[in-house]
């Protein structure tokens, strides 16, 4: 006993020591690490009740937008659709009125023919090499007359598809680009709603008699410059008090500057006129 | 964002917090090295004074005794704690019995002085480092408090830069700060608690070789007084 504590000692435990500590360390670091990982902590969810909410009157115009362009999309694809097969007729058409000509020459030379048979009957002796060797030539004729009317057909075809495939891939890129039109629109509307709805709940100071549940909505009306045009309570929340407060709030936050740097054609179908929706969430009682 | 991982938080920390934690971080290992250290050696000079005193008062002949002592330096065994009080105290005393010095109280007085040596000498190895855990238990807290103190400064000049006010941009700066004192915390604590029970353990152990000092001078004063 005595000996194994003297050989402990004999570096002052030195080693030893600095191999515990370092150990301790790393456990203690891998356990808390673990832990962490481990043991998720549930996400707090504080969602801030939205005090005041912007809508967009007219049936909300952005939304109508989109369903036009929807709209105008769906009618173009259908108008393509039936050129499209117009097309395909007319080709069809043309191939077989091409058929038929050719069907009607046909039938006239062998007319022709016959009667020429008929008129050199009495010569048909001496005549027949001449004519073996003529219908051989229309043979070959004939033939040729095929062959070409095919590889006709086949470049049509053709044409046909490589039309089709451009049309279907310029279709696809205007469709493109007209989304991302609107994702960039929805988003700039989004911000400028966001930022008039954030003003105007700084601006808001509600009276005492608000309570939860109250809504009045007021219908503002605004100049491309941000300037308010005149704001009108067009649902009132039978409390006049918390009308006014939500009328001087809308006074107060005007003009909304931001708004001048929106395209005007954002602006114009947008903000122009706007709802907003007072609603004291947040309120204990 | 949600998922936030403390290695994550360290490495992303400001580089004086990242400092103040590394500075935390070796003292608590240092610390433990000496609470770790400290023990062996307590607990081998406590186990040493009874494991003596067993020896001591078995009647053995004290002249065998000291054979003994030497033949275990012989054997590179080190001797510690009351064992080296007994021998610097009875070689003192046989070294001057041989001298043929003649006046008692001399002779004893020498003895004495010898073992006052030894257990100063003693006392210091039993208190080495115990100092230093009393530091690091108190100021760490500090130093963490300090790290908290600049990563809260931080992250709120971040806040005063940002234009709103988001729990998201606070939340990351002052959980590392608060994790500067947490680490502050974790240094200081297991040191004060050794410190604690190290000085109180020096306390018992030195108080039992002053009381064996005493005893053995009274043995060598009756020795010295029969003859």
């Amino acid at each position: 006993m005595n000996n194994t504590f003297n050989n402990l000692v004999i570096y002052n435990g030195y080693p030893l020591s600095v191999v515990v500590a370092i150990l301790f360390h790393i456990f203690v670091l891998s356990v808390l690490l673990y832990l962490q990982s481990n043991g998720r902590t549930d996400v707090l969810n504080l969602v801030q009740p939205s005090v005041i909410t912007a809508l967009f009157i007219d049936e909300n115009p952005q939304v109508r937008n989109e369903q036009n362009r929807e709209l105008q999309r769906l009618e173009r694809t259908e108008q393509e659709r039936l050129n499209r097969e117009q097309q395909q007729q007319q080709q069809i058409d043309a191939v077989r009125e091409k058929e038929e000509a050719d069907a009607a020459a046909q039938q006239r030379a062998e007319e022709a023919e016959r009667e020429r048979q008929q008129a050199l009957l009495v010569e048909r002796e001496e005549l027949q090499r001449l004519q073996e060797a003529q219908a051989r030539l229309e043979r070959e004729q004939e033939s040729l007359e095929n062959q070409r009317r095919e590889r006709e057909v086949v470049d049509a075809e053709r044409a046909r598809q490589e039309e089709a495939n451009n049309r279907a891939r310029q279709a696809e890129e205007a469709q493109a680009a007209a989304l991302q039109a609107a994702r960039t629109e929805s988003q700039l509307v989004q911000s400028a709603t966001g930022l008039i709805q954030q003003i105007v709940q700084e601006n808001w100071s509600r009276p005492p008699s608000a309570r939860n549940g109250m809504r009045a909505i007021l219908q503002i009306r605004m100049l491309p410059t941000g300037e308010l045009v005149e704001a009108t309570i067009t649902q009132s929340s039978g409390d006049p008090a918390f009308d006014r407060s939500a009328e001087n709030a809308v006074y107060r936050a005007a003009p909304f500057t931001e708004l001048q740097q929106l395209p005007i054609s954002i602006f114009n179908t947008n903000f122009r006129s706007l709802s907003l929706i007072f609603e004291p969430e947040d309120l204990l009682n | 964002m949600n998922e936030i991982s403390v290695l994550q938080l360290i490495l992303d920390a400001s580089p004086a917090v990242k400092f103040v934690l590394l500075i935390l971080f070796f003292a608590s290992i240092v610390s433990w090295v000496m609470i770790v250290q400290r023990w062996l050696v307590l607990s081998s000079a406590t186990e040493g004074v009874r494991s003596f005193e067993q020896r001591f008062w078995s009647g053995m002949d004290l002249t065998q005794l000291y054979k003994e002592g030497s033949q275990m330096q012989k054997e590179e065994i080190q001797v510690v704690g009351l064992e080296n009080l007994f021998r610097a105290g009875f070689k003192e005393f046989m070294r001057l019995r041989q001298q043929g010095s003649v006046d008692k109280e001399a002779i004893m007085e020498g003895a004495q002085r010898a073992m006052r040596v030894a257990y100063s000498r003693e006392e210091e190895k039993l208190e080495k480092h115990l100092a230093f855990l009393a530091t690091v238990g108190s100021v760490t807290p500090y130093i963490g408090l300090f790290g908290t103190v600049i990563g809260i400064m931080n992250s709120f000049l971040g806040l005063a830069t940002q234009g709103q006010a988001t729990l998201q941009v606070v939340a990351p700066g002052i959980a590392e700060a608060l994790f500067a004192t947490a680490m502050g915390l974790f240094a200081a604590i297991p040191a004060v608690v050794a410190y604690n029970r190290y000085s109180s353990t020096v306390n018992s152990i030195t108080s039992s070789y002053i009381t064996f000092s005493d005893e053995f001078s009274s043995i060598l004063h009756r020795q010295i007084h029969t003859t």
